[in-house]
């Protein structure tokens, strides 16, 4: 590319101002960045003068013509992107000249888009910025040396500070000059040569603190007046910006001409020490603690607001030493000793009392003091606190007199414990683990026989009875292991070798057991005793209601027996008078006695509860209908007799005959409490208890049917109601009842799986209830009693072995038996029917006694003559339910019972019945027959 | 805390009344240095306006009944008695320093009204008449005269003063001949000469403050 040509297309790319710039003298470039490198096209004259390239070296090479390898590439590179995408932009860049010189180039880039008739350019115009650059460099260094200054002084300020002088000042009052020295200076931002040629007296006060100017003014006035002493404490502003607090001291120095006296100074730095003083401040006045300076020599005192306050005295900064020490007790101590100081460093404390001058109270203080020498003045100064020990000193007396309490309380319980266990009747034993003994009390030559000293070192183990020693040994290991207790008897050989009972508590501490025993040998024979009389008490009850029950069983029976025997004598002498018409009353009359002798002894069984039940499906209230005529009977015209009957009662499974003299038995029993009449309701109901109510009154949960007899009459008192059940328990006169009528249906009732129920109270009648358990169906209408079938005669030869101790018994049976046909055959005990069973004597039935005498009973009979003729039917005929001898469960269907008493026709109905069916299914079945 | 200022005067008015008492003592040390012909220092630590039961409570409580006392009347602008009140012994003291160590004990005490008064006159003229001078009004003063009595009758006014008569209590430590000797200064003024006080002490600060704008 030619110069000329460039130059001639100068004017064609940005017209006459175009041309006007490049001859300003301004360094210019223009580049073309649509072709490839971005070639430089254009330089003017500016741009050859900065960088020494002439055009022909300039135009068409590459627009980085300028750099170097130390330009920032990053800004070279924004330079470049800048150009390619004709961009504005100003850039500073480390260029290199054509000599090689570096220069500081802040380049213009100017991108001027294609116009009409001309392609597009990129303008710049170079500026040398190196000088600009190397001022900047300059302040820098400036802002470097500055610091290092400002350091300097802040280490000559804590230099000062730690010396304590802050600054000195001179005031020449009439000149109105102020000259400080070079750390015056400093504090006051002023040069040296300021300081030290003095400048305007106000100065004095540019510093301080605004709060403060208007005191210190005050006081500086008051020297400039006249005042010779300057002393103040304030706050300035140092020429970092920090403020301090400063004490500054000075003195008016008077020189003959007025006008020369000066105002000289120095200031101190006491911000940390005021901040010290603040918290001293408050520490002393949360402590209550009061601090005072003394003077050695001086007569007065500088103290704080608080030792004023401990001491009782008006608030004051200063004190006089004697107004201090004449409050102290005459024989303390004083405060402050006046007397010269033994040296600097010695610290001394005291106590002592004082008597306070606002209230007259005495109160304990102590002062804590240090001799220091004054750096100043080279004076001993007594530096120290007071503070009010009086809470504590009164603590340490209440303290010391607890204890010399506790010593004597002490000695007493230990003489209590010597005297326990010197003087105790009870034994006490200190006892290692294994059972050594090694100690015990005096008591145990009274307990035991041995003294203290044979006891000593021995075995406890020896004296405990074999018995118990495995006992005590677990209660030694459960001690061992930490039980805090243990109660334990057994019995311990005396030194006489007899045994003592003793009870011991025994705990474990410090490796040991220390036990106390109780010799309860007497109170366990007593309580044998107790035992021993209580049984013997019961058994005399025992006899005597046994006493009681003979005797009203004696009286019936006599009377029925008078009957008895009466109308057997009268029989026999009617027949022997051969007046046989009358002998049929007699018969009659003995046979009624020997009826109700029967009851009688049906009733005493159904009490003790032996007696055989027949359990029916009963309808409670068809069973009281069908009594109510005789129950009417037996009360009596004053006695009116009602019944409430439930509808629907439900069936019960009872014995109905029991049941009938159950409620005969309560109708009696009302009637007897209704002596002036009355009335008398029987009452049933339905009632289902739930298992609480159940439980409450002592039944099973289910249904029940209760049967309650109510009577109008004097009542129950609780005490009899509560042995109402009891047997033998009666409250009518003695031979009018057995007692056993309740007890009877008690029995009933609870055999029946019931219960009986008294509601009294006196004088507003009795309720008894019988609770019967609900049964399923009712009786059935044919259940009727099956009444002795008319006696029929025995078939030929039949016979039977009557077995019974009882000959009266033996030859009515006999009798009977002959009566219907049987032959019969008597035997006296076992053995006797044995041979008859061993015979080959024809036997259809044996008829036995169930208790027989010579060792075996009715049933080994019958057992023993079954084994040998295999099939033989058995009537036992007793007086007595013996369930053992019979089995408790259901008779096996050979065995059959009559009960005594039994009437004749009875006893021949079931015999015939017997041998009837023995002989239909089995003819065979009799061992005679076969033979 | 029992308030250590009248509510009288407030904490400037207080500083600008112990800088002029300051002063005067300043003065009055001054011309003892001149009588003694050596060094003698008087410096006011602390100035209290008190009623004065309360100031006689206070001086018999540090110093008991043996005081002795100078006193002066003062009238002008405000007016009073000034008193300058030592325990016995201290004023004895003071004798001592005026008068030189060679005198006999006889001497000294044939002389002691004498100095007391001289003395007496010294301090509470210097001071008096210096405050005066910087509140810039006139005062007349009395001759003094020397009392020893109790605290309280010291304090009390021939003729019955209201109860509202306040004391301006100064305290002041003297090292006279490196003796240290301590008094008090108490000026008995009634409320009205307080208040011409108060505000006399109001312009003193108010000069005090333009100092530097003179200069």
């Amino acid at each position: 590319m030619e110069l000329g040509t460039a130059a001639a297309r100068l004017p064609r790319l940005g017209g006459p101002v175009l041309e006007v710039f490049a001859r300003s003298g301004l360094s210019l470039l223009i580049t073309d960045p649509g072709q490839p490198g971005n070639p430089i096209t254009y330089v003017n004259a500016g741009f050859t003068e900065m960088t020494g390239f002439p055009p022909e070296e300039a135009i068409g090479r590459d627009c980085r013509l300028l750099e170097a390898p130390d330009t920032d590439p990053a800004t070279a590179a924004a330079l470049a992107a800048a150009l390619a995408e004709g961009r504005p932009g100003e850039f500073e860049l480390r260029h290199r000249r054509r000599d090689g010189r570096r220069f500081w180039d802040r380049v213009t880039v100017v991108p001027v888009p294609p116009g009409f008739n001309r392609p597009g350019f990129a303008m710049a115009i170079l500026t040398d910025i190196t000088a600009t650059w190397e001022e900047g460099a300059a302040q820098v260094a400036l802002r470097s040396r500055q610091e290092a200054l400002d350091k300097l002084q802040e280490r000559l300020r804590a230099a000062l500070s730690a010396s304590g002088v802050m600054a000195s000042w001179d005031w020449t009052i009439g000149e109105r000059r102020l000259r400080g020295d070079a750390r015056f200076a400093a504090v006051y931002g002023l040069t040296a040569e300021e300081a030290t040629s003095g400048v305007p007296t106000a100065t004095f006060f540019s510093i301080i603190h605004p709060d403060d100017q208007a005191r210190i003014r005050l006081a500086v006035g008051g020297i400039l007046r006249g005042a010779e002493v300057f002393s103040k404490e304030y706050r300035i502003r140092l020429p970092d910006g920090t403020i301090r607090w400063v004490h500054a001291r000075g003195r008016r120095h008077e020189a003959e001409d007025e006008t020369a006296s000066r105002f000289t100074g120095t200031m101190v730095d006491v911000t940390e020490q005021k901040r010290v003083e603040e918290r001293l401040r408050i520490a002393q006045t949360a402590g209550g603690v009061g601090t005072f300076e003394y003077t050695s020599g001086y007569g007065t005192v500088s103290v704080s607001e608080q030792f004023c306050q401990v001491l009782g005295l008006q608030p004051a900064q200063d004190l006089p030493l004697r107004t201090i020490n004449a409050l102290i007790h005459p024989d303390d101590p004083p405060l402050i000793d006046p007397a010269p100081p033994p040296g600097a460093g010695c610290i001394r404390q005291v106590e002592f009392r004082i008597t306070r001058p606002d209230t007259g109270e005495q109160r304990w203080l102590t002062r804590r003091g240090e001799f220091l020498r004054d750096i100043e003045t080279d004076d001993l100064r007594f530096s120290g606190v007071i503070y009010d020990i009086t809470a504590s000193k009164r603590g340490e007396e209440t303290l010391r007199r607890l204890n010399d309490e506790l010593e004597a309380r002490v000695a007493e319980r230990t003489a209590d414990r010597n005297r326990l266990w010197r003087l105790s009747a009870e034994l006490m034993l200190v006892a290692r683990f294994d059972g050594t003994i090694t100690a015990a009390n005096p008591a145990s030559a009274a307990v035991l026989g041995w003294t203290e000293i044979e006891l000593l070192g021995r075995d406890l183990f020896e004296l405990v009875h074999p018995d118990e020693a495995a006992a005590t040994r677990r209660e030694f290991a459960a001690l061992a292991d930490g039980a805090p207790l243990a109660r334990f008897d057994n019995r311990c050989r005396r030194q006489d070798g007899s045994w003592r009972w003793i009870s011991w508590s025994a705990a474990a501490g410090e490796g040991l057991i220390n036990a106390v025993g109780r010799d309860i040998t007497a109170a366990t024979e007593q309580a044998e005793a107790l035992r021993q009389a209580e049984e013997q008490l019961r058994q005399a009850q025992k006899m005597e209601a046994v006493g009681q029950l003979t005797g009203g069983i004696a009286h019936d029976f006599n009377n029925l027996l008078t009957g008895i025997i009466g109308s057997l004598q009268m029989l026999r002498t009617r027949v022997a008078q051969g007046r046989l018409s009358q002998v049929d009353r007699y018969v009659t009359a003995a046979q009624g006695a020997a009826n109700r002798a029967a009851a009688l002894t049906h009733r005493l069984l159904a009490f003790s509860r032996r007696q055989t039940l027949a359990p029916a499906p009963t309808d409670v209230n068809r069973l009281i209908i069908g009594m109510e005529e005789l129950v009417r009977r037996t009360m009596g015209p004053a006695i009116r007799v009602e019944t409430a009957l439930a509808a629907e009662l439900w069936p019960t499974l009872c014995d109905p005959n029991q049941l009938e003299n159950a409620l005969l038995n309560l109708c009696i029993n009302a009637r007897d409490a209704m002596p002036d009449g009355g009335l008398v309701t029987i009452a049933t109901a339905n009632a289902s208890l739930g298992e609480a109510e159940a439980l409450q009154q002592g039944m099973a949960a289910g249904d029940y049917v209760s049967v309650a007899v109510s009577d109008t009459g004097t009542g129950m008192s609780p005490e009899v109601m509560a042995r109402a059940f009891d047997p033998f328990f009666t409250t009518k006169p003695i031979g009018q009842g057995t007692g056993l009528g309740l007890s009877m249906i008690y029995g009933f009732a609870k055999q029946s799986g019931g219960q009986i129920r008294i509601r009294s109270e006196l004088g507003c009648g009795t309720t008894m209830s019988i609770f019967l358990p609900r049964h399923a169906t009712f009786p059935t209408e044919e259940e009727a009693p099956m009444n002795a079938e008319p006696a029929s005669r025995a078939g030929q030869g039949e016979t039977v072995l009557i077995v019974d101790d009882e000959p009266t018994v033996r030859m009515l049976v006999r009798e009977v038996l002959e009566e219907l046909g049987y032959h019969a055959v008597e035997a006296v005990d076992g053995a006797a029917a044995l041979l008859v069973l061993q015979s080959d004597i024809r036997l259809d039935l044996l008829v036995t006694d169930v208790g027989l005498p010579g060792g075996m009973n009715g049933r080994q009979i019958a057992d023993a003559g079954r084994a040998l003729r295999p099939g033989l039917q058995a009537l036992f005929i007793t007086g007595y339910a013996e369930g053992a001898a019979l089995g408790q469960g259901q008779l096996e269907p050979w065995m059959h019972i009559l009960h005594k008493p039994f009437e004749v026709e009875a006893l021949a109905s079931k015999v015939q019945q017997i041998i009837r069916q023995a002989e239909k299914p089995k003819p065979a079945a009799s061992f005679a027959r076969g033979a | 805390m029992t308030p250590r200022v009248s509510p009288l005067l407030n904490d400037l008015e207080r500083d600008a009344l112990t800088e002029l008492v300051n002063i005067g003592v300043s003065r009055a040390a001054a011309s003892l240095r001149k009588m003694v012909g050596g060094e003698v220092l008087l410096s006011v630590p602390s100035l209290e306006i008190i009623g004065h039961r309360r100031a006689a409570a206070l001086i018999q409580e540090r110093e008991g009944d043996e005081l002795v006392a100078v006193r002066q009347e003062f009238g002008g602008a405000f007016q009073g008695r000034a008193l300058l009140i030592f325990p016995r012994a201290n004023g004895m003291e003071l004798v001592r320093a005026v008068l030189g160590e060679e005198l006999t004990p006889a001497e000294a005490a044939a002389m002691e009204d004498e100095a007391l008064a001289e003395t007496g006159n010294v301090i509470l003229n210097s001071c008096l008449a210096t405050m005066a001078n910087m509140l810039e009004r006139s005062l007349t003063m009395s001759l003094p005269e020397v009392l020893r009595r109790g605290g309280l009758s010291l304090l009390q006014t021939a003729e019955p003063v209201e109860d509202e008569g306040l004391v301006l209590f100064l305290y002041i430590n003297f090292s006279v001949q490196n003796r240290s000797i301590r008094g008090y200064i108490a000026m008995v003024m009634d409320l009205s000469s307080l208040e011409t006080l108060k505000r006399l002490v109001g312009e003193f600060i108010d000069r005090v403050m333009q100092d530097d704008i003179e200069a």
